[in-house]
């Protein structure tokens, strides 16, 4: 079998006095692409923005295990340092802060950490250009600023060219089909299928079918009510869209 | 863009006290107060000649327990004249930070364009900006309009370019730069420019 790359163990996690996870358990090894489907309100956002680190959650009990280490003791940034990386579901507008500047001092910080000099403006700027063409984002896009005035699929896109940029070792990606055309999905859904090696995992967050044909799950879990209340394979998929949620209640 | 932009750091250089902008000419200028200055600076701006131009920025960066109090008292005397002012401020500590700008067209001053804004970003809990803009307008013919805003950082942006690697001080940093950059977009490239957005980025850097 392959190694564990994250391990969460009985996750509890509360915004203000509201208790919204209530008790995950979930593993996840090299290699494999996790979806996880869920009604809305069940937690799949929250699980999302526990494991990157968002501080308006409070995490009240349990425990995140990443390539070893402990994963609450970690701070957002050191998170993806150290390869987590999440692809929101609503991306968040920067006025002011170019897409080159965004990304410039995000490689930059991580190189800090790593004890790295600066990358070169050169090769900075080849690497941009490469993982845009990448995702078939126009070049223009790295003047602008980030995400003010995208469409929602120019946003996702966004999204999975910061993805390329990092190069993490586990992706989690929210919802990234909500707002997708068919064409846009396609691009983001192929851009998620290349990066993916057999060292590194994924959790398609989700609430339909559509994406999960485009990015082919190994395991299915299904959220409802802040826990995992069924895991199986990709056959799962089929099940939920035949009976609906509804007919799977704790087990 | 003019080129004849003037910069006054204050503490350094000394602001006019009073400026008449005659027919057809302009005043561009940017007044900066850098951290380690308390001040009480006034600027009084009269347009007295048809088709004068001005335009305004401020930049006040302040913090411990800075006092910082800038006014501009701005008079259309005269018709067909416009006016655009500009002023954000970053207030940290337990500093104070107050701006006042008076606008005021006079009957005849007809087909005037005044314009003001202010915004301030406030970086602790205990930093406060105060912004009170004031319209007398007297001619109906008028295009003006004044916009006024006290705001923190946005900590949905934070978690964003935190969650890509960015550290919280640098997240701080380019929100900071970003909140300030509209004013510095108003000074003409050269070397002035170039040497005042070095001052500007080391006091942010100290500010955050």
């Amino acid at each position: 079998m392959n190694d564990i790359l994250l391990k969460i163990e009985d996750l509890h996690a509360s915004v203000g006095d509201k208790e919204i996870l209530k008790g995950i358990n979930l593993e996840i090894r090299q290699g494999e692409i996790h979806a996880v489907m869920g009604p809305n309100g069940a937690g799949k956002s929250t699980l999302s923005a526990v494991l990157a680190g968002k501080p308006q959650f409070q995490v009240t009990s349990g425990k995140i295990t990443f390539m070893g280490e402990d994963l609450l003791a970690m701070s957002p940034e050191q998170r993806s340092w150290a390869g987590i990386f999440l692809s929101f579901q609503y991306p968040v507008e920067i006025p002011g802060v170019s897409i080159t500047n965004f990304m410039k001092t995000a490689v930059n910080c991580r190189r800090e950490a790593q004890g790295l000099e600066p990358m070169k403006a050169g090769e900075f700027l080849k690497l941009m250009n490469e993982k845009m063409n990448f995702v078939k984002m126009k070049t223009e896009f790295a003047k602008r600023d980030v995400n003010v005035g995208f469409s929602g699929g120019e946003k996702k896109r966004n999204e999975i060219f910061q993805m390329a940029m990092l190069d993490p070792v586990l992706s989690i990606l929210d919802e990234t089909d909500s707002g997708l055309d068919v064409d846009a999905l396609r691009i983001v859904a192929s851009g998620v299928n290349a990066l993916h090696t057999p060292q590194k995992a994924s959790i398609v967050i989700t609430h339909y079918q559509r994406l999960l044909e485009y990015i082919v799950p190994d395991v299915v879990h299904i959220l409802k009510d802040g826990k995992i209340i069924k895991t199986a394979g990709r056959e799962l998929v089929a099940q939920i869209e035949e009976k609906g949620y509804e007919s799977f209640s704790n087990e | 863009m003019s080129e004849n932009h003037k910069i006054y750091i204050i503490g350094k250089d000394t602001l006019p006290e009073r400026v008449s902008v005659e027919a057809g000419q302009s005043l561009n200028l940017t007044m900066v107060v850098l951290p380690g200055v308390s001040c009480d600076e006034s600027l009084q701006v009269e347009l007295v000649g048809q088709g004068a131009s001005v335009d305004i920025g401020g930049l006040y960066l302040c913090q411990d327990n800075e006092r910082v109090r800038l006014s501009v008292d701005l008079v259309h005397k005269v018709g067909s004249c416009r006016s655009d002012q500009l002023f954000k401020g970053v207030v940290g500590g337990s500093a104070k930070a107050e701006f006042s700008g008076k606008i005021t067209v006079v009957q005849d001053a007809q087909k005037t364009q005044a314009f003001q804004n202010s915004h301030s970003l406030l970086l602790g809990e205990s930093a406060t900006a105060q912004t009170s803009p004031q319209l007398e307008i007297y001619a109906d013919d008028v295009q003006c309009s004044h916009g006024a805003t006290v705001g923190k950082l946005d900590e949905d942006e934070q978690f964003y370019m935190r969650s890509r690697g960015i550290t919280l001080t640098q997240a701080r940093f380019l929100q900071v730069i970003s909140f300030v950059a509209p004013v510095m977009e108003r000074i003409p490239q050269g070397e002035l420019k170039d040497s005042l957005m070095t001052l500007i980025e080391d006091a942010v850097s100290k500010l955050i």
